[in-house]
């Protein structure tokens, strides 16, 4: 590269030369495009969550300042209730200014003059903004405050939630009309066989963008074709439709190397390359991968929907043919006729139709769970595993990283304290504590946000945090004591800015690979939660009530319950230990399979 | 630092983690939106008979009194009363009436993956990639990947159908009924403890001498065992797993060293650069991992205990919670937090006997 093209920022090499990027932002377009709705529709399912979350945050609060007031008095209620304030909007703030907002509010309201530390400024600008945005979504009818007829009508709160509601309007026309590739509506697996007295009545295959095309007698399903073939082909084009993604994410990070990168080699070039022979973390990788696309897309991968089969099975009807006629029935009804209760006739097994023309890829459950569909259970629960798994593995990364380095560069008293308090928590027995736990906080408002999942995630974080801070205190000690760090100092750098610039990047790959190790540990202990009957709450799904639900039936002909769900969780969770088992000997050569990381694994410890 | 003084310090250090993990248990207990007294009467009680309960608790007083008596209680091992599981009995009691099956349990749990795991791994060590490396390897790697919760409910459902498998996987040769092997036992009861008898004693006469010896029964003694193997095997999954990944590293790294190429070079025998020089040091990194995971059973015999119905402590501790016994969740935590942080010194103390090399950091 010429010294002009070094000197530009990345945007200004894109300006450069543009041809590459837009063609990679093209092909990330059209994919975008032939699932457009459904990405809506998870956009959708995110803006669902607000208002629990605003609602249930108002609740929690207000136990925990009940609390504070029932068991210290006024004067220490009152403090503890502001401290407690204080503390969750400063997390927020850091984290909101961090994430989301690129440029230095500062500078752009030109306050670079007053006497306080311009960080501290914008976060209380951020922290007092998102104080207004919270009481007004909470406090929605603020028309009645006496003050805010001066505002004039329509009040901001109205304002607030009337552009909520029209982009919730538009985004449910949008699911409502632009088709989707991959959704049940153009691939449909659910349809019957008609007698050929209703054959008429009921013509073969289904309708594609308004033709009728069919190649099997289906009246329903996708071409024509049997429900389970048409289920297969849906499973396919989703896992098609995923890898084709991951190409071309693959592609793009190769045009950056190739036409924007500043530098023609880095560090990182290497762990790709220590990457791309380490067949082990590629197995791990592709499971990971089999996991992931799974969870994402559980609402298409299920023979049936989850409204249909765990949520509400008795508002959903659907036809079938008895006896040469076409009969209409719910789910629900239907579900308890085709329950796995362990004998040849009452037993729907893997890759088997039941009584009423459905598919059930790996069978269904028992009566105990009014006889469900397996997979739609299992793709559900993954979505619930996954969530939890992430967000507590994002929420202890990130205390544990802030800690290691507030550790690794004060040390000394800093370090003791930390010491002792993660020798604390980790002298509490894991699976006890979370038992504990989740007992102690079932009633709590906050068990009611994704059926206590979050309330999980949150345990998993607050008792997960020592044994990453432990895994990347070595690293950061390390990092501490070099030249570069010296020279920061004396160069008079604010502590935060080293520890953001020179230490953080040398830590964050350790994060990575504990990451990806732990996160099989909290699958399974979720699952042996859920076994225990804690943790999620029925009906929301999760593999381990699975494995509860089929206890009974492990010997018979219905050994499916119990049997897949554990298989998947061993296959999963092996699957992760081997993605980072490869991104340690990819980012860590020299460890070599030994160290830390080999207790860090997931064992089956649930 | 000496050793002593770097184990002063070691213990100096657990004072405050020991208090600070009970504090933490006591915040859950009594800050967390657990109500005991709700959890003694149930619902539906008159506001007048919960006020008394409350008082005779002592509930109703300022939180840091019922702090302070908490943590004194604790560390004077007065442990309080249950109140649900059992009224009126001492915590201790039921916790040293449950404890025999949980220990006989974990002491098997411990001692099979040593047996198992420990020389696989090293015969996966000295023949590196080769069949049975992959195999062992491969197979220690899945073992690990098992959730115990489910590799307890396959190996019940299968051991109480054992006649049926065993037929089917010999093709009708051999008829393997495991609760009549042996030594005949039921399966999903807690294994009988009652073999040695502390109290009673058998005279015997040898020559004219009279000597009295523990009464012994070997056929309960085998019944315990057996009974307790296979959730011992089910919760020593995970170490028997982890020991043999680190067992093979320890050994490939050891063979791999400059006094064993020594050795070799001077001509020792194979059998003997492995059993001397090879063994005892391949050994060393093994014993962190193997009190590690002495605790990590800890946690989960609550789910053995409750698959195979054995009522020790982690069932102990699993009904305590559920129902809101909050003393005897207090006092079990106490206890393992306690045999925690003790066996974490231990093990230090050990490490530092095994291999001088370690610094006293």
């Amino acid at each position: 590269m010429s010294e002009v093209t070094q000197n530009r920022t990345f945007f200004g090499r894109i300006a450069a030369n543009p041809t590459p990027a837009l063609i990679w932002l093209g092909g990330v377009l059209l994919l975008l495009s032939v699932e457009f709705s459904a990405f809506v529709d998870a956009l959708i399912l995110f803006g669902e969550q607000i208002n629990p979350l605003v609602g249930g945050s108002k609740d929690i609060g207000g136990w925990y300042v009940d609390t504070m007031y029932d068991s210290l008095g006024f004067a220490g209620g009152t403090v503890m209730s502001a401290l407690g304030a204080l503390v969750v909007l400063a997390v927020f703030s850091v984290f909101v200014k961090a994430a989301f907002i690129p440029f230095s509010i500062v500078e752009r309201l030109g306050l670079e003059d007053l006497p306080i530390s311009a960080d501290l400024l914008e976060r209380s600008i951020v922290g007092a903004f998102l104080v207004v945005l919270w009481l007004v979504l909470l406090y929605e009818p603020l028309a009645f405050l006496p003050a805010l007829p001066l505002i004039g009508e329509p009040t901001l709160a109205q304002m607030v939630h009337g552009f909520a509601q029209t982009m919730a309007g538009i985004a449910d026309w949008v699911v409502a009309n632009v088709p989707t590739l991959l959704s049940r509506d153009l691939i449909p697996n659910q349809g019957f066989n008609p007698p050929a007295s209703a054959a008429s009545e009921y013509p073969a295959g289904s309708e594609i963008l308004g033709a009728r095309i069919a190649i099997g007698p289906y009246h329903g399903t996708f071409l024509g074709l049997s429900p389970a073939v048409a289920w297969a082909i849906r499973v396919v084009a989703i896992y098609l439709y995923a890898f084709v993604w991951l190409v071309w994410v693959w592609q793009g990070y190769k045009t950056f190397r190739r036409h924007y990168r500043f530098a023609d080699w880095t560090p990182r070039d290497d762990m790709i390359d220590r990457l791309s022979t380490h067949r082990w973390g590629q197995f791990g990788f592709v499971v990971v991968f089999l996991f992931l696309v799974l969870a994402m897309f559980a609402p298409a991968m299920g023979p049936t929907t989850t409204a249909q089969n765990i949520y509400n099975p008795y508002g959903h009807e659907f036809q079938y043919v008895e006896d040469g006629e076409v009969q209409t029935i719910t789910h629900g009804t239907a579900n308890l006729q085709s329950a796995s209760q362990g004998t040849p006739d009452n037993n729907v097994g893997v890759m088997n139709y039941d009584d009423y023309g459905r598919f059930h890829p790996i069978g269904t459950l028992s009566e105990r769970a009014n006889g469900k569909d397996l997979f739609t259970f299992m793709a559900d629960g993954a979505r619930v595993s996954l969530f939890i798994g992430l967000l507590s593995i994002a929420l202890s990364g990130f205390i544990a990283t802030a800690l290691a380095m507030v550790t690794a560069y004060y040390k000394g008293l800093a370090d003791l304290i930390v010491v002792v308090t993660s020798d604390s928590i980790q002298a509490l027995p894991g699976l006890l504590i979370y038992i504990l736990l989740s007992v102690v906080f079932s009633s709590h408002p906050i068990s009611n946000i994704y059926s206590g999942g979050f309330l999980l995630a949150l345990i998993f974080a607050a008792t997960g945090w020592p044994a990453l801070w432990r895994a990347i205190r070595g690293p950061a000690f390390q990092v501490s004591e070099e030249e570069w760090i010296d020279a920061a100092k004396s160069y008079g750098q604010r502590p935060s800015a080293t520890m953001r610039k020179h230490m953080l990047p040398y830590v964050a790959g350790y994060l990575l690979i504990y990451g990806s190790l732990t996160i099989g540990g909290i699958i399974i202990s979720v699952a042996a939660l859920s076994f225990l009957g804690l943790g999620v709450a029925p009906p929301t799904p999760e593999w381990g009530r699975a494995v509860n639900i089929g206890r009974p039936y492990v010997t018979t002909v219905s050994w499916h319950i119990a049997t897949i769900p554990g298989l998947m969780v061993v296959f999963v969770v092996t699957g992760f230990n081997a993605l980072g088992d490869g991104i340690r000997d990819a980012i860590d050569p020299q460890s070599e399979g030994s160290g830390a990381g080999e207790s860090a694994a997931a064992g089956g410890g649930g | 630092m000496s050793r002593w003084g770097y184990f002063a310090r070691r213990l100096l250090l657990a004072i405050p983690v020991v208090l600070f993990g009970v504090t933490i248990t006591f915040a859950i207990l009594r800050l967390g939106p657990l109500d005991p007294v709700a959890a003694i009467l149930g619902p539906n009680t008159p506001p007048s008979q919960y006020a008394r309960v409350e008082e005779q608790l002592g509930l109703n007083r300022p939180l840091w009194e019922q702090y302070i008596e908490f943590m004194v209680g604790l560390l004077t091992f007065d442990l309080g009363n249950s109140y649900v599981i059992q009224e009126n009995t001492k915590a201790m009691t039921l916790i040293v009436q449950h404890a025999p099956r949980t220990l006989w349990l974990g002491f098997w749990s411990v001692l099979i993956p040593l047996f198992i795991g420990i020389p696989l791994g090293f015969y996966a060590g000295l023949n590196p990639n080769t069949m049975g490396d992959y195999f062992a390897s491969f197979g220690g790697i899945i073992w690990r990947a098992m959730p115990n919760f489910w590799l307890g409910v396959i190996f019940y459902s299968v051991l109480s159908q054992s006649v049926t498998y065993s037929e089917m996987l010999t093709f009708g040769v051999v008829q393997f009924q495991w609760d009549a092997w042996i030594v005949t036992n039921n399966i999903g009861t807690p294994p009988p403890l009652n073999f040695y008898n502390s109290n009673g004693t058998e005279l015997l006469t040898v020559g004219g001498t009279t000597i009295s010896l523990f009464s012994f029964d070997w056929e309960v003694f085998v019944r315990a065992v057996k009974m307790v193997l296979p959730p011992a095997i089910v919760l020593g999954s995970a170490s028997m797993g982890n020991e043999m990944r680190l067992g093979r590293t320890a050994v490939l790294e050891t063979i791999n060293s400059k006094y064993v190429e020594t050795a070799r070079a001077k001509g020792l025998s194979r059998r003997k650069i492995v059993w001397k020089h090879v063994f005892r040091n391949a050994l060393i990194p093994l014993v962190p991992i193997i009190l590690n995971e002495a605790f990590l059973l800890i946690g989960g015999s609550v789910i053995m205990e409750q698959i195979f119905a054995i009522n020790g402590i982690g069932y102990l501790f699993f009904q305590a919670a559920i129902q809101g016994d909050m003393p005897l969740v207090g006092s079990l935590m106490y206890i393992f937090i306690l045999i925690v942080v003790f066996m974490n010194i231990f093990q230090d103390f050990l490490y530092t006997i095994i291999d001088p090399r370690v610094g006293y950091e």
